[in-house]
């Protein structure tokens, strides 16, 4: 068929629809720019970048005119168009201060630009485990190494302002590098180019006078931000018209579930489990060699698994395990590589006091004697290398400096649930091992008193930060108050149940009947128990609350 | 790579042990397929540094699709195809800047809620079910046919838009009026600028803003009424702060805006008081001697019967009706008479009132009065809303005959007649009836087909629920969008997919009437065809296409529009093609045929003090003010205030809510302000949820306390569906747009 017999087949309709997909927008309008040259944005930007490096001392830092910028957040848009981020994936955010609702106040509202402000001691920097921040030395600029980045977001944490941002599909975290490949060759940062009003400029920060002033205390960027001495962020917000103290952020009210985290949960309640049923075994061989003897094999074998399980699903945390042997890279400053290597140790030692432990059995292909006390030292031993990973482990959490995660809370929640779960599992161990009735009387005690404490502990602390809107737990409470109700319920709900099995067991073995539903009844008051702990621990996460700069409206 | 070059540099400067750095090397990935994703490059093209994968190989200008502001963007092409764009550097509306929206302009193209093939209702099961364009198209016409059959040729209507280009807006009014017959036919401009069209109309003699956003940058006075400026229309904000004159920058609104905040003066007014207020402005300012008398000798008529109107304006009723102090009144109308250039500028706050004609018309007089108008950094201006208002206002075919031309006059048919080469008796001899007046006509069965392009009215429409149910009573909707899912999409019983912004040529013309091109730089999905083609094949099935057989493409169309507008104030004549709007940087109208090259690229209209009507004369026009006809009672004691939400909303978000980066912008939930006092009354804490109830419906929304707002009013943003359920009918009567601004509610905290 001929093209002109095809065309004369052809509707209209096939003709519009095969016009409708012709790019002729090349060929019909030549182009305007040469190729290469300088920026035609230059001339708009010339004036918003420091003309010189930055010298000794110094660093590159934002300064933010609150008085120019009147909220239209092309920042936001910009800078992940010029960058080409992720659909989802914005560096920049704008977000709201406005007066303190109160009737006297004046009528306020600024909104306010935020990105990452390239501290000058980064949190982040200091918390990532594999070195995958970088503070260059000339510039200040807080850069992320993507192919670095093992993804265990521990940085997210860190960051008091919320600045990396963990993609799942990634599996690493990225955040605003200043543009630093754009300041490098004399262009300014996509938000500083694309303000409509020159709210945003890059300065010249003297790094010095920076910390001097985040020093001071109560000093903060602006209402509402996370007090500057942590950190010492570089931005500068300026206003003529002066920011009122008692301006708030726009999301004050927003009470906003943070993620579980589930394979961290289980990590830390695993790691503690077993470094708490190691203790209680070294404590039953500092106590009863008798009782050791006949429990060191199961207990050992039970708290090694734990460990081990804890330590696998630690690695589902990470977007990128493979890099994690990097890990001792952080030694020096992060609390998450120190709580590997303690738990690297401590998983060893853990495997070879278990197998020092089970030596016996294989004691004719061994031909090697270990005497009791060099097992109860090891055992010991591999108990206090636990408790050092487990003190590692509040570590990371305590150094995020949140208010819901400070050593007092912390500390008592993971030591004692190592204790609590270590008591547990003993009991349950200890009644279907039929061991001695006096170390099931005893273990039963123990994690009956271990499970009263700490859930009248937690009650007390939960409900005076409920009822105390100054605590600085307030807002965490309100979250699993307002948000998971039914969670705190099931939580005291799971205790109590666990208490009640314990008890029960209890008043079998103390009338002698059988271990064997003894340990059914122990095995129930353990499950009852674990779950009040994996719950205590989903709200250890989720309702933590996440500093952050002012947010919008929400 | 010049990040990873970059890298290599600093890690050598950097003083460390060598033994440090030689592990260092090992064992610290610097570069890799996840830092190569966002090395960035230069990108040429004058674009500075662009991320690797970005890197186009050609790029072109463009004018944004979304608000009148009508920025220039800069597309980056690859293959021919957008890939990114940013803000154009060069044009000299915004200067190589844009807002959130111009920014994100690409990412609603690609939403998967696109209509990809026209959709028929199926009326047993209720499902829109895929048909062919031929299938359309006969149903279309054999439907739209039967009815004007059986109840006369004005039983067919359409609902327009300010969002498609001028070309395809005459292409639908000229099919519409002189192919297929209808009478009536509007668009949703009813709904944003209306106003401003009559005001200009009667007091210029033509529909005529007369400014150019220079005027921001010269005045020393600058008087923002009802405008949100900053948050509406950020780039001409930043085209104010580009002023160096140190300038008062004037607020009227009776919220504490964005925009109030960043003023030099705020009056915090009582909702619509204003035309009280700009009366007793004027009534001040006369009686102070502060007017210009050799201006308004020369140059208008009607002063002498206004400055007796105005003198019962006194100072104490302002006060009284505005809840301004007499010193702020008098510190206002000083202010405005000492200004040696004062703009003013209107927006929504104004237009959409109940009495906005006359309101729009009272700071057209203080303009004229002062002088101010015709001079650089002056004008009565109004900034209109959409991103082709303007197109419509002069080619759209509803309320004038095209180009700004007046069905009722003989001699303007048979000019247009001629122009597009068909008999005159094919032109209507009466006016359309007005977007309200066709939805009554629907109400009392008067209209039963109804053709909506390109416009939600389904969430836009005032009191939106009688709205929805008089939609029922059609026998035929069919509606023509880029998406299915539109509110109004919902109720079509034919749904005509369309090529969006970007898809498709044409141009747009912005608020200070520059005339600017819109380029094909995306591939629309499926069977999507631009509107200007579906009105082709609409001519062509209905049996008219030979009457349109010259408008082959958009460009051809716009050669018969140039020759519409010879003669008219709006002439652009001198405009040779797209190529020259393309290398102008956009064109002002009135630019003529008269053999010079190129124009100024910003003019303003009226530096002669000629203005339109036959005696070259402005007029004073005025009118004794009405209370709102529904107000706040004991039942429903609060005025429901609405408006933008944010700079990164549009309209009823079809396509701003298709943006990730977008949304991320504005709130999630839909939020009610409310003033301290008044929460404090209802305890209302900040993120309480709350009803609010109107006598027509009622919704929930999110607290959010703030003194922004004066006690017993409240504001929502207007961009979420449920909003205007509340809101009151009420229409201004010279410019039938309705009035969103005020409604009477009750609040209600929900446990």
């Amino acid at each position: 068929m001929t093209a002109e017999a095809d065309r004369a087949q052809k509707t209209l309709i096939d003709e519009l629809l095969e016009e409708q997909q012709q790019m002729t927008v090349v060929e019909r309008f030549a182009r305007r720019h040469g190729r290469g040259g300088v920026p035609a944005q230059a001339r708009y930007y010339r004036d918003l970048v420091p003309v010189s490096r930055p010298a000794d001392g110094q660093q590159y830092g934002f300064a933010v005119d609150l008085d120019a910028c009147t909220g239209c957040k092309a920042c936001v848009s910009a800078c992940h168009s010029m960058n080409g981020l992720e659909d989802e994936e914005t560096w920049r955010g704008v977000g709201l201060l406005s007066d303190g609702a109160g009737v006297e106040t004046a009528p306020y509202l600024q909104s306010i630009t935020t990105a990452c402000h390239h501290c000058v001691e980064p949190a982040c920097l200091e918390g990532c485990p594999v070195m995958a921040y970088d503070k260059d030395p000339e510039t200040g600029i807080v850069r992320h190494l993507d192919d670095q980045c093992i993804g265990c977001q521990y940085c997210v944490l860190k960051c008091p302002y919320d600045v990396p941002k963990y993609s799942a599909k990634k599996g690493i975290v990225r955040k605003c590098d200043m543009c630093s490949s754009r300041l490098a060759v004399g262009e300014a940062p996509a938000c500083v180019q694309a303000c409509p009003t020159e709210a945003i400029r890059i300065e010249l920060i003297d790094k010095l006078e920076v910390s001097r002033a985040a020093s001071a205390v109560g000093a903060r960027l602006i209402p509402g931000a996370f007090a500057s001495k942590y950190t010492k962020p570089a931005t500068v917000y300026r206003s003529l018209r002066g920011v009122p103290a008692s301006a708030r952020p726009g999301d004050i009210s927003h009470l906003q579930v943070e993620p579980a985290h589930w394979p961290l949960a289980a990590m830390l309640l695993l790691t503690q489990m077993g470094a708490g049923i190691f203790a209680m075994l070294a404590f039953i061989g500092l106590c009863r060699s008798r009782d050791f003897v006949a429990i060191k094999e199961v207990m050992s074998l039970a708290g090694f698994a734990a460990i081990s399980t804890g330590l696998a699903a630690s690695v589902l945390h990470l977007g990128r395990p493979l890099g994690a042997w990097r890990f001792f890279l952080g030694l020096k400053t992060s609390w998450m590589s120190r709580e590997i290597l303690a738990f690297g140790v401590f998983a060893g030692a853990a495997g070879l006091s278990t197998a020092a432990n089970c030596a016996q059995r294989f004691g004719s292909l061994l031909p090697l004697h270990i005497s009791e006390g060099l097992l109860v030292l090891s055992t010991a031993m591999t108990a206090l290398i636990g408790m050092a990973g487990i003190a590692c482990s509040g570590m990371i959490y305590i150094d995020t400096r949140r208010s819901f995660w400070t050593a007092r809370l912390t500390f008592p929640r993971f030591f004692g649930t190592t204790a609590l779960l270590g008591a547990m599992a003993g009991a349950v161990l200890a009644a279907w091992h039929g061991a001695s009735a006096r170390l099931d009387l005893l273990l039963i005690t123990v994690a009956i008193v271990f499970r009263l404490a700490l859930s009248i502990w937690e009650i007390a602390s939960f409900k005076g930060a409920l009822a105390n809107a100054g605590d600085p737990n307030h807002r965490s409470s309100l979250i699993a108050w307002k948000l998971m109700r039914i969670w705190v319920f099931a939580q005291h709900e799971c205790s109590a149940v666990s208490v009640l099995l314990a008890i029960a067991a209890l008043s079998l073995v103390m009338r002698g009947e059988s271990s064997e539903a003894a340990g059914v009844l122990m095995t129930g008051s353990f499950l009852a128990c674990a779950a009040a702990q994996v719950i205590e621990r989903l709200f250890y996460f989720t309702t933590v609350v996440a500093p952050r700069m002012p947010g919008g409206i929400a | 790579m010049s990040a990873r070059k970059q890298v290599e540099e600093k890690r050598t400067d950097a003083p460390k042990h060598p033994v440090q750095a030689a592990a260092e090397a090992a064992i610290r990935r610097w570069s890799g397929p996840l830092t190569d994703d966002l090395v960035l490059h230069p990108g040429e093209f004058g674009l500075g540094n662009v991320p690797v994968r970005l890197k186009p190989d050609d790029t072109t200008t463009t004018v944004c699709g979304f608000c009148s502001t009508g920025c220039g963007l800069n597309v980056h092409l690859k293959d021919g195809r957008a890939i990114n764009l940013s803000a154009d550097t060069h044009y000299p509306v915004n200067l190589g800047m844009a807002c959130p929206k111009g920014w994100e302009s690409l990412t609603p193209l690609a939403a998967p809620d696109r209509a990809t093939t026209p959709l028929l209702r199926n009326e047993a099961t209720g499902a829109m079910e895929p048909i062919d364009w031929e299938y359309a198209l006969f149903l279309f016409c054999e439907r739209f046919k039967e009815i004007q059959r059986l109840h006369g040729a004005e039983s067919v209507a359409w609902l327009g838009t300010g969002q498609i280009t001028s070309e395809e807006l005459a292409f639908l009014g000229a099919l519409g009026k002189f192919g297929m017959g209808l009478v009536h036919g509007d668009g949703n401009t009813r709904q944003c600028m209306s106003t401003a069209v009559v005001a200009y109309k009667e007091a210029f003699g033509f529909d005529a803003p007369p400014y150019s956003y220079q005027d921001f940058e010269q005045s020393d006075v600058v008087v923002l009424i009802g405008s949100n400026l900053c948050v509406a229309h950020p780039i001409l904000w930043q085209r104010l702060m580009r002023n160096r004159n140190r300038p008062e920058i004037v607020v009227i609104d009776p919220r504490k805006t964005e925009t109030a905040m960043a003023a030099t003066q705020h009056y915090a007014i009582q909702p619509k008081s204003d035309l009280t207020l700009l009366y007793g402005l004027a009534n001040i300012i006369i009686a102070s001697g502060c007017v210009k008398r050799d201006f308004i000798q020369a140059h208008t008529t009607g002063f002498s019967e206004f400055s007796n109107f105005v003198l019962p304006f006194t100072t104490e009723r302002v006060c009284e009706c505005t809840g301004l102090t007499s010193i702020e009144v008098w510190r206002l109308a000083q202010c405005i008479a000492d200004g040696k250039a004062v703009s003013f500028w209107w927006t929504m706050g104004v237009n959409q009132g109940h009495e906005a004609t006359r309101t729009a018309q009272a700071i057209i007089n203080l303009a004229l009065m002062t002088g101010n108008i015709g001079r650089p950094g002056t004008g009565a201006n109004s900034i209109t809303g959409q991103c082709n208002a303007m197109g419509s206002r002069l080619f759209s075919n509803t309320t004038n005959l095209l180009g700004g031309h007046d069905f009722l006059k003989p001699e303007h048919r048979e000019k247009i007649a001629g122009i597009l080469r068909m008999k005159d008796e094919r032109i209507p001899r009466q006016n359309s009836w007005a977007y309200d007046q066709i939805v009554r006509g629907i109400a009392n069965g008067k209209i039963k087909g109804l053709w909506i392009v390109a416009t939600n009215s389904s969430h836009s429409w005032i009191h939106q629920k009688a709205f929805n149910e008089i939609l029922s009573k059609l026998d035929f909707l069919v509606v023509q969008d880029m998406y299915h899912t539109t509110e109004t999409a919902g109720r079509a019983d034919l749904l005509l997919p369309a090529a969006g912004w970007g898809e498709k040529e044409g141009t747009f013309i912005n608020s200070e009437r520059r005339i600017g091109l819109v380029k094909r730089v995306s591939r629309s999905p499926g069977q999507a065809l631009s509107d200007f083609n579906i009105f082709k094949l609409v001519a062509q099935y209905w049996g008219c296409g030979e009457l349109f057989s010259r408008w082959s493409s958009p460009e051809s169309v716009f050669q018969i529009l140039k020759e519409c507008t010879r003669g008219q104030p709006c002439d652009i004549t001198g405009i040779a093609d797209y190529q020259s709007i393309d290398a102008l940087g956009g064109v002002q109208w009135p630019w003529p045929e008269n053999g010079e090259a190129a124009p100024e690229q910003e003019r303003r209209l009226f530096a002669d003090g000629r203005f339109f009507h036959p005696d070259g004369k402005a007029r004073f026009i005025f009118e004794e003010p009405r209370p709102p006809e529904e107000s706040v009672d004991a039942e429903y004691p609060f005025m429901l205030l609405t408006g933008r939400g944010s700079s990164s909303q549009w309209h009823t978000q079809t396509r701003t809510g298709k943006s990730d980066v977008l949304r991320k912008l504005y709130p999630r939930v839909v939020h009610v302000e409310i003033n301290p006092a008044d929460a404090g009354r209802l305890q209302i804490a900040q993120g309480d949820m709350v009803s609010i109830a109107s006598r027509r419906g009622e919704m929930t929304a999110m607290a959010f306390v703030t003194g922004t707002l004066q006690e017993g009013q409240v504001f929502l943003p207007m961009h979420y569906a449920a909003v205007n359920q509340l809101t009151f009918p009420s229409f201004d009567p010279y410019s039938r747009q309705p009035s969103y601004k005020s409604c009477a509610v009750k609040l209600r905290k929900l446990e």
